[in-house]
């Protein structure tokens, strides 16, 4: 097995608010290995975004906080570090790219500024040719084409699939450790989508980088991830590989999940749908917290959390059903 | 014979582009390019593309939002740019009704619900305040809402309850045929289920017509009875959904049907190869000569720069293709 | 299948938890005090009779030129002095109140309703219609406003009817440009087309749809406008061609008091404080306006 990049030990992450605490994140754990990727899926509000925002530090404070746990990142626990060490691994070691590729860039600023930036500040170049060589290779390396003009291009004159191709670019410029991708894919179409992401998987095989992926999208997860963590209200509820959740999940909701998922290659009249709604982060049940939409629900599953249970070698679920 | 509600003949959207002090008109975008297609009563068909392929702007000149720039489209047989200014008010607004995208978005945040589906009956019908709300409540329960939602703003909702009373404005009026412009791509995967379940179960009960914009092919296989694979402006394939989406012809077809699939790593090792297509969709102000998806396709060939496809006949469906013959 | 109404909240508010003491006591009296402040000016205006201890246009040369009871050779009969014609200051004050207050609130009634119309008509209409009413709009802008009021005023013989036409003339043209931005952005809002697709006429959804969600903006603007309209009328009355004496407004009690500045410092001092105390409050409830009802747009 190859080594662990990111070790992630019950971590914990509430909002503060007037109205209360709102536990966005309730307890995960999780690795992620050299050449792995990850995915974190879930649905709107279940914490996996978070998730990936507490691993680089920049919760909107003071609101958000990470309330517990470590993550270990290169034997290095990062919620111990200070500010100007944390600034240091941003961007250098831990690199992240969000959804909206209109907003992830600065408009006013050509896009060669943009991804000059990280390779100013962590690889200290300075002399403007030098800089523009890296630029252009940070291009290349994401299959942009013809990069030596593109570097005066603005935003807006990009497509979207472009631009989340400058994105990456400046994320990968200083060829980080671990890529923290926040449903990178979503607003792209799906041939773009498929571009695009056989384009990291190519990336992924050059670098080594680990990449934790979260989204909500069971094909982008089949496509792209080598194990993956399924979360429901801020906690996990199941971990496998990637064929396991598809074929042999074990966990209730990991299983009505996949069965609502219309399927290109299945013809129904009917769709599987979970009743209700997600709890409310301020007012958690005490129990399990699928538990009011569960449809094997036993008495203990109001009373109690379930405990992680390991099932198999990397397939761990947390049911009362399973242990 | 089939029941045709609607018939869209060579449908054309051209913008001009205009630029200069003196705004003159320098180029066209081309967003919708002669499509025709038909939708039968009680039918769904579902319209597929990908960003700027057309698809919305078809949906608004059926919707009356924006004005052809030539083409016909025939409502029960009769052609609309003929309908009267009251006509168009009495018989076609009420029988066409829309369900959007943004369940956000698209209601008055400073309304009511109750208010919300009432509007359509307040505009359109003599309808006492009472009967009104006796249909309001009505048509909340039908959506598998609750009558004690009716005083409620939009906000308090989740976004699947709030695609419900969106459905529930549509059908006040009892329209034939109601446009889904991606009705379930803003919202979370296990309500997309249930929004869906209860399109269905709302249009057996009321044998109404879909017509249903995704860019999801899976969700158009579970709505669609016909689906219309759009490009560029262009139909490149149209026929029985079951047919095309089995069986694809065109190789834009085929790529999205690839990049749609649910692909698990093991079906990847026993040759199931993705199909991935090289560049993007060009813009619609300029499309490629000939075959206007030639620059992408896979299996394009030399003829394929130089001839314009026609949507020929292949059995029980159409395909613009210059290499089927 | 019955869904419970559940309020999902999407961003989470500001912390209290996270704030410091002072800074929550600090938000809280940006609404708190002006409120205050201006219902005590507004209550003061209405009950001006009943408030004042003197008649204000009441001359009486025997008594010319009191300064405040805390001054040397002041008194308590009269609190805040008297002005050169011996009338008393504090009850010119309080009747000041009402003529300024009533003009700075007349004026944002006729402007507000103008130019939210116009800009509402010309915003959704669009077209030829927006084009024109956007260029006399322009040209309201572009004229040094207090010159056009003075102009009206001359002309016109100043007298309060003068001041609130010769303010209002102009003084639609920014609610008429900003209402047709906030316009603009609702015209092509998914509801609108919505409403569109039900068969609403355009007037139903110009005062059904759009009025009702520029609302939040056009309350911030009006609110802010309290102050800068305060100030335009002492202006006015200070250029001399505002409320003609020997009416008080607070503007005009400045002018009077403007030769006198360095012996009978009382008489423009305390309509000056008058002026800005409403000015500031009238800013604060404003802001404060502006961040509550905003966040709440957006989160929308």
């Amino acid at each position: 097995m190859s080594d662990v990049i990111l070790k992630v030990e019950n971590l914990q992450t509430s909002f503060f608010t007037r109205a209360g605490e709102f536990k966005a994140v309730g307890g995960v754990s999780f690795e992620i290995h050299e050449g792995e990727t990850f995915g974190l899926v879930g649905e709107s509000a279940c914490g996996k975004t978070v998730t990936g925002l507490s691993l680089l530090r920049l919760l909107p404070e003071p609101a958000g906080q990470i309330v517990g746990g470590k993550i270990i990142l290169d034997g290095i626990n990062i919620l111990e570090l200070h500010k100007e060490e944390m600034r240091n691994i941003r961007g250098k070691k831990i690199s992240m790219i969000l959804q909206d590729p209109m907003t992830s860039l600065n408009p006013v600023y050509t896009i060669g500024d943009q991804i000059a930036e990280p390779i100013r500040q962590h690889q200290g170049i300075q002399d403007r040719n030098e800089l523009v060589d890296e630029v252009i290779s940070a291009l290349r390396f994401l299959q942009i084409p013809a990069p030596e003009q593109r570097i005066h291009d603005y935003p807006f004159q990009m497509s979207g699939g472009m631009r989340q191709r400058v994105v990456g670019s400046i994320a990968m410029s200083c060829r980080p450790r671990l890529l923290i991708a926040d449903e990178p894919t979503t607003a792209l179409d799906a041939t773009i989508q498929a571009q695009y992401l056989a384009l990291f998987k190519s990336i992924q095989e050059q670098t080594d980088i680990g990449i934790l992926f979260i989204t909500h999208d069971f094909g982008v997860v089949a496509d792209m991830c080598h194990r993956v963590a399924v979360m429901y209200a801020g906690k996990i509820l199941e971990t496998a590989s990637t064929s396991t959740i598809f074929k042999a999940p074990l966990h209730p909701y990991t299983v009505a999940l996949i069965n609502s998922v219309p399927r290109l290659d299945q013809k129904v009249d009917r769709l599987y749908s979970i009743e209700g709604q997600p709890p409310s982060l301020l007012n958690l049940p005490p129990g399990c917290r699928f538990a009011p939409r569960c449809p094997d629900v036993m008495d203990i599953c109001h009373e109690q959390q379930p405990k992680e249970v390991q099932v198999d070698d990397g397939h761990s679920v947390s049911c009362w059903k399973v242990s | 014979m089939a029941d045709v509600l609607l018939e869209v003949r060579e449908l054309t959207k051209h913008y001009p582009v205009k630029m200069g002090l003196l705004q003159r008109t320098v180029g066209w975008i081309r967003a919708v390019d002669g499509i025709s297609f038909t939708i039968e009563r009680g039918k769904t068909l579902g319209l597929v593309g990908e960003s700027g392929a057309g698809k919305t702007t078809a949906a608004k000149a059926i919707l009356l939002l924006e004005r052809l720039t030539s083409g016909n489209i025939l409502f029960e047989g009769k052609d609309l740019y003929q309908f009267s200014r009251s006509q168009l008010k009495t018989e076609y607004r009420p029988s066409v009704q829309s369900v959007q995208q943004n369940p956000w978005s698209s209601m008055n945040p400073r309304m009511r619900v109750r208010d919300i589906i009432a509007e359509p009956l307040i505009v359109n019908t003599k309808q006492s305040k009472k009967e009104i709300q006796t249909r309001v409540l009505e048509l909340l329960e039908q959506v598998g809402l609750s009558t004690e939602h009716a005083p409620y703003y939009p906000h308090e909702f989740s976004g699947g309850q709030r695609q419900r009373i969106a459905v529930a404005r549509a059908l006040a009026l009892n329209p034939s045929l109601v446009v889904l412009d991606e009705p379930v791509s803003a919202l979370d995967v296990s309500i997309r289920a249930q929004i869906m379940n209860l399109l269905k179960d709302l249009q057996g009960q009321y044998n109404l017509s879909y017509l249903v914009i995704a860019h999801n092919l899976a969700t158009v296989r579970f709505m669609s009875h016909t689906v219309a694979i759009m490009y560029l402006g262009q139909i490149v394939e149209y026929g029985d959904s079951e047919v095309v989406l089995q069986r694809p012809l065109h190789p834009y077809t085929k790529a999205l049907i690839s990049a749609s699939t649910l692909t698990l790593p093991e079906d990847r090792e026993q040759g199931v190869e993705p199909i991935i297509l090289s560049g993007e969709m060009p813009s619609p102000l300029n499309p490629p000569p000939g075959c206007r998806f030639h620059t992408r396709c896979p299996e394009a060939r030399e003829v394929c720069s130089r001839e314009i496809p026609e949507l020929r006949k292949f059995g029980n469906r159409w395909v613009r293709c210059s290499q089927l013959v | 299948m019955q869904d419970t109404v559940a309020t999902i909240e999407i961003a989470p508010k500001p912390a209290a938890h996270g704030m410091t003491r002072r800074a929550r006591i600090v938000r809280s009296s940006t609404f708190f005090i002006p409120v205050i402040i201006l219902t005590l000016i507004v209550l003061v205006a209405i009950f001006a009779p009943l408030l004042a201890p003197y008649n204000p246009v009441k001359i009486s040369l025997t008594d010319r030129l009191m300064p405040p009871f805390f001054a040397e050779g002041g008194s308590t009969e009269h609190f805040l002095g008297t002005d050169k014609l011996g009338r008393d200051v504090l009850s010119r004050l309080i009747f000041g109140a009402r003529i300024s207050l009533s003009v700075s609130l007349l004026v944002i009634l006729i402007t507000s309703a103008i130019g939210t119309m116009l800009g509402i008509i010309g915003g959704y209409l669009g077209g030829r219609t927006e084009a024109f009413l956007m260029r006399i709009t322009d040209i309201c802008l572009s004229f040094p406003a207090i010159l056009v009021a003075m102009l009206l005023a001359v002309s016109m013989g100043p007298s309060f009817t003068t001041v609130v036409l010769a303010v209002s003339v102009l003084g639609w043209a920014p609610y008429a440009r900003l209402i047709r931005g906030e316009t603009l952005k609702l015209r092509d809002a998914d509801f609108v087309a919505q409403a569109r697709i039900i068969g609403s006429s355009p007037v139903r959804i110009m005062l059904r749809h759009i009025f009702p969600n520029i609302v939040n903006p056009l309350t911030i603007i009006m609110t802010l406008q309290v102050g800068l309209l305060i100030i335009v009328e002492a202006s006015l009355s200070f250029l001399g061609v505002g409320i003609p004496p020997p009416e008080p407004s607070w503007g005009n009690m400045v002018n009077d008091g403007r030769n006198l500045i360095d012996t009978a410092w009382w008489i423009s001092t305390f309509p000056g404080i008058a002026i800005a105390l409403v000015v500031l409050s009238g800013n604060f409830l404003g802001d404060w306006l502006r961040d509550k009802l905003d966040p709440k747009l957006r989160q929308l």
